[in-house]
């Protein structure tokens, strides 16, 4: 709105944050459903395309009528919007993955919950054109995917014994020899990936690193 | 748009009463339009809960093989006996919506309540499994109760013999995944494989519970509660125990004395 904040071309929408403003890693957005959906790489998978399609169309929507947003209202607003695009993928995946959205569950429903649906919208959506939002969208959705699918890969291979339902390592039930990690398969396990991940990101990218806020070793607090 | 104040009070409530209209219109045509191919799921996906407790391993498509191995019958609850004549309504016969129907339900008085459903259907879909020479294998009855977060729905396969249980799953819930979604795994499924419903004195013995006998003389009717999940196995034992000792009570008695099948 103020002109004096450049406009993001679609390429830079687009692009970070798929590492360098990741909403998983960097802006630490939609944990929860991270947790929840990442035991198998199919549930992770459709649930990060999911998420790109809610977060690109609803960014499109709303830059598109952003002029005519009441600010007074703009939340609820935009919760309108997603929410229908939502439901609109709910029934997609009833409709032609019915199983998948069964493992799926409420977590579908929830993206509506999703921070980084409701965070794009807001703090980018609001501010700029339909064509970075819409990549915006995209990047964010893709970011989200990315670190969705990292995870998923570790958790399925350790606690499965497999990666995209096929088998990597033979499990000792099916007759193999790899007894899975069990610690794999539950959400908590994905918490200290993600911890692991934003470790690894940042050691590497040492500019991601957030200033520290206090200094532990002074006394006078 | 032009003349209008997007802040004002009549600007708002206009611009918020567009996008509700344009929103609404997209959901309710989607949801109209996706009807037929949500209705081809569910069947597909309630063929596939039939044939995983009928014993039959799918060969080529799921509809082939259900058509091969699985007859639909609708079974009266009140006289336990089926009713030839509406065979041709029987598969997927919805006993969902026929249980909130006045005409079609019954009411459970409220202290024989226990599955927590205070109604159902009075016709129910029963299925029969039968191998290539008609020769009928299992019985798979529908299923369903109150279990902790919500209402679950299952299909568990007799023996012929009207009092063995042969195998149970689940095809829909909202438990817990992890505490109450255990009830889809199916090393606990398996542990329902050979159990009894009814002892040998015709009295209701099939029970899920803590620490159930392995070895002594209640082995045979007694299921492993599932730890961390308390609730959920209890709604699932209550709905089981109702389903089998009051619904099909009429009707397994009958196929216990062979009067079923000839």
């Amino acid at each position: 709105m103020s002109s004096d904040v450049k406009t993001p071309t679609w390429k830079e929408a687009l692009l970070e944050p798929l590492i360098a403003n990741n909403p998983v890693m960097v802006q630490v957005l939609g944990i929860c459903s991270t947790l929840a959906v990442t035991s198998s790489m199919k549930t992770a998978f459709v649930m990060g395309i999911s998420v790109t399609a809610v977060t690109a169309l609803s960014n499109a929507a709303v830059s598109y009528t952003r002029n005519y947003i009441p600010s007074s209202v703009r939340i609820i607003a935009q919760m309108t919007v997603i929410a229908s695009l939502v439901i609109l993928v709910d029934q997609i995946l009833r409709a032609f993955a019915y199983d998948l959205s069964k493992q799926l569950s409420v977590y579908v429903g929830l993206i509506i919950t999703n921070c980084i649906v409701m965070g794009r919208t807001e703090g980018f959506a609001l501010k700029y054109p339909p064509l970075p939002s819409f990549m915006d969208g995209i990047g964010n959705g893709l970011g989200y995917t990315i670190v969705l699918c990292v995870i998923a890969t570790v958790r399925e291979i350790l606690g499965s014994g497999s990666w995209f339902g096929l088998t990597i390592l033979p499990t000792v039930n099916n007759g193999g020899w790899y007894v899975p990690c069990g610690l794999m398969v539950m959400p908590p396990c994905a918490f200290f990936l993600v911890g692991l991940l934003i470790w690894a990101v940042k050691t590497y990218r040492k500019e991601l690193i957030e200033p520290a806020e206090y200094d532990t070793h002074r006394e006078d607090y | 748009m032009l003349k209008l104040n997007k802040d004002s009070v009549v600007g708002t409530f206009t611009i918020i009463l567009g996008f509700c209209l344009v929103c609404s219109v997209l959901v309710s045509s989607a949801v109209v339009a996706l009807d037929p191919f949500k209705a081809a799921a569910l069947a597909n996906d309630r063929q596939v809960s039939i044939l995983r407790v009928s014993g039959y391993e799918v060969q080529g498509t799921v509809a082939q093989t259900y058509e091969a191995h699985i007859q639909a019958q609708l079974l009266d609850t009140e006289t336990g006996k089926l009713v030839p004549e509406m065979q041709a309504e029987a598969d997927g016969y919805n006993f969902v919506s026929s249980a909130k129907n006045p005409q079609t339900n019954v009411v459970i008085p409220s202290d024989e309540d226990i599955a927590g459903i205070r109604v159902h259907s009075k016709l129910m879909p029963i299925y029969f499994a039968h191998d290539e020479d008609g020769k009928v294998s299992r019985v798979i009855l529908p299923f369903y109760g109150a279990a902790l977060w919500s209402t679950a729905y299952g299909y568990v396969a007799v023996d012929p013999d009207g009092n063995t249980i042969k195998a149970v799953t689940f095809y829909q819930h909202g438990e817990t995944p992890g505490l109450g979604g255990e009830i889809d795994n199916p090393r606990w499924q398996a542990l329902w494989v050979d159990k009894k419903i009814e002892d040998a004195d015709g009295n209701l013995a099939f029970t899920i519970v803590k620490n159930a006998d392995h070895s002594g003389d209640r082995k045979d009717y007694e299921v492993d509660a599932l730890s961390g999940a308390t609730l959920t196995t209890n709604g699932i034992r209550h709905a089981a125990q109702y389903w089998l000792g009051t619904v099909y009570k009429p009707f397994l008695d009958q196929l216990r004395k062979g009067e079923i099948l000839k």
